[in-house]
């Protein structure tokens, strides 16, 4: 399978040789590339290069130093060619409010060089899948936050781009918004569409990505599956034990073999290790002497937002106990 | 490239520069900032000037559609663009397969028939109302297609001042305009102007545009028509490829 981006050593400094202005280092020498189909995550918080970067490989700024192809195109050399084969939705939607969604699909048509033949085929096709049929005529000035969002894929999508940008695709809307943008992502995977996607919900990138990579101050962190990802820090697993009678009185469960801490969420104690296997048969025997049914055992893995804080060690804000939310990896005895 | 790749390339940049003048033309024209700027400010400013004047209304069209030119067609490039910029749809251009060259010719063509059309309007009036007579339309014509490009591209000039508010920009875009009113033989002839005056005059477009619409009337010129439209045509091109080499500059920038 070849590369549908390519990136190497790619760096952006704002404000160089500008007399006055102190320069600032946005992206610093990255280099990673996405395989044709791909659907690639870029996390990482606000400030740490995302938009910089989805805006020197979609041609919006140069680079100050290194170099990138999309579909074997220089971004910079063949930068016309790049933007024919992308379709790009950024996290504003840039939607031309006073037009209806048929015009704003139409403008988009005509820009792209969509022959006329095609155009009112594919806005159709494209208004009906968006739920947007209906509204055609509407000036969209007057749409809600996701059906503008909806829109904006939509004529992200008009010429059917090799390779889509989506730069926080399902931020703050609605939840038919959501379900609508998360189906057509699903749909574009299928049709083997390469996706580049942006953002801040740690869950969606590990649900929808088939790699992820996590920017920290213009840097690459860390680059890999969701679940390599989340089993490169084997030590945030843990073992979770709920009894029948409540949460009471069990602190002895800290002095079990291999258990590091023992933290109590609501009616549940965490247990954390290295080797879920050793603690598992110890718990149940140890709750078999005392006579404490147990209600449910799990183990749990760290859920990618864990991974993420640990990398690049932003603290999240705290939580109310017994709200703690890691993601479940198997189910085991009860 | 060989020859006929690059004259697809033209032919479809071309497309795309009317597509977006096209698109401009329909969604900006009818703007509040557009007509503020473009047509009432001209006109109120051509009130003021000719109420009072010891001259038949007549005499005064062509000073009037040259200012009416200069402020419409001027007006869509600093008006649309910092729009642009701030609903973000400039960026959707330039990240669409068209060049920057193609996406500011869009926005002049746009200024150049918007200043046209509204400039249709006083000699209309003039003719028919107020006794003005069109003495070489094709001069006219000519005149008033060269003028509103300059005026457009200067326009274009206009929309790099960094902003995205449209205030922002159009203030320091008036502050330039205005002088100009007063150095281009509008107001005072070139003729009776001191020698500094007239060398100010000779920086301006608006002097060569208010000479080729006076001959254009029956007035008398000073300088030769083909001078004016020369002219015309130099600032055309320096304005546009000036506003297309700092919006450059901008990009690079991040502005």
């Amino acid at each position: 399978m070849t590369n549908a981006i390519e990136v190497q050593h790619l760096t952006k400094i704002y404000g160089q040789n500008q007399r006055g202005v102190t320069p600032v280092l946005a992206v610093d020498h990255i280099s990673f590339c996405v395989r044709q189909g791909e659907t690639f995550g870029f996390l990482g918080p606000n400030g740490a290069g995302k938009t910089t970067t989805i805006n020197m490989l979609t041609t919006l700024i140069p680079p100050t130093d290194g170099a990138a192809t999309v579909m074997g195109l220089d971004i910079v050399r063949d930068a016309y060619g790049v933007r024919e084969a992308i379709g790009i939705v950024p996290e504003i939607s840039n939607i031309y409010e006073e037009y209806s969604a048929w015009n704003n699909l139409m403008f988009t048509a005509r820009l792209y060089g969509v022959p006329a033949g095609e155009r009112e085929r594919r806005a159709e096709e494209l208004l009906t899948v968006f739920a947007l049929w209906e509204k055609r005529g509407v000036i969209s000035a007057g749409f809600s936050k996701g059906m503008k969002r909806r829109l904006c894929l939509a004529m992200g999508l008009m010429h059917r781009p090799q390779v889509l940008f989506l730069d926080e695709p399902t931020s703050g809307l609605d939840v038919q918004s959501v379900l609508v943008i998360r189906k057509i992502i699903q749909s574009l995977q299928e049709q083997g569409v390469t996706i580049f996607l942006t953002t801040h919900n740690i869950e969606e990138a590990s649900l929808a990505c088939d790699r992820v990579a996590i920017i920290h101050y213009g840097k690459i962190a860390a680059i890999d599956t969701p679940e390599n990802l989340k089993a490169t820090f084997r030590g945030m697993q843990s073992v979770e034990v709920a009894f029948a009678a409540g949460a009471e009185e069990v602190g002895g469960l800290a002095q079990l073999i291999g258990v590091r801490e023992a933290r109590r969420f609501g009616d549940k104690w965490r247990l954390y290790t290295d080797s879920p296997g050793q603690v598992i048969p110890q718990v149940v025997d140890w709750a078999r002497e005392r006579g404490m049914p147990l209600a449910a055992i799990n183990t749990l893995g760290p859920s990618l937002e864990e991974v993420f804080v640990q990398i690049t060690g932003i603290t999240p804000p705290a939580q109310p106990e017994g709200e703690g939310r890691p993601g479940k990896r198997k189910r085991g005895a009860g | 490239m060989n020859a006929r790749t690059l004259w697809r390339r033209v032919r479809h940049e071309a497309e795309r520069a009317w597509i977006i003048a096209e698109k401009d033309i329909r969604l900006y024209y009818a703007k509040p900032p557009v007509i503020m700027w473009g047509i009432a400010l001209p006109f109120f400013m051509f009130l003021s000037w000719s109420v009072g004047r010891n001259r038949p209304v007549g005499s005064l069209i062509p000073g009037l559609v040259a200012i009416t030119v200069f402020f419409t067609a001027s007006s869509i490039g600093p008006v649309v663009i910092p729009w642009e910029k701030r609903a973000r749809t400039f960026e959707r251009l330039l990240t669409a397969p068209v060049s920057l060259s193609a996406i500011l010719l869009g926005k002049t063509l746009a200024g150049v028939i918007f200043g046209m059309a509204v400039a249709v309007l006083p000699i209309l009036v003039g003719v028919i109302a107020l006794g003005a007579h069109v003495t070489d339309p094709s001069a006219l014509l000519l005149g008033s297609l060269l003028a509103a490009g300059a005026f457009a591209s200067l326009g274009i000039l206009f929309s790099t001042i960094p902003g995205q508010n449209v205030g922002a920009v159009m203030m320091p875009a008036t502050l330039i305009r205005w002088p100009l009113l007063f150095i281009s033989g509008l107001f005072v002839p070139l003729s009776s102007l001191a020698w500094w005056g007239r060398a100010l005059a000779y920086l301006s477009p608006l002097t060569y545009a208010n000479d080729i619409v006076q001959q254009a009337m029956g007035g008398a010129g000073y300088f030769h028509p083909a001078v004016n439209l020369a002219a015309l045509a130099a600032f055309w091109a320096v304005f546009l490829v000036a506003g297309l080499r700092l919006h450059e500059i901008g990009r690079r920038k991040g502005i």
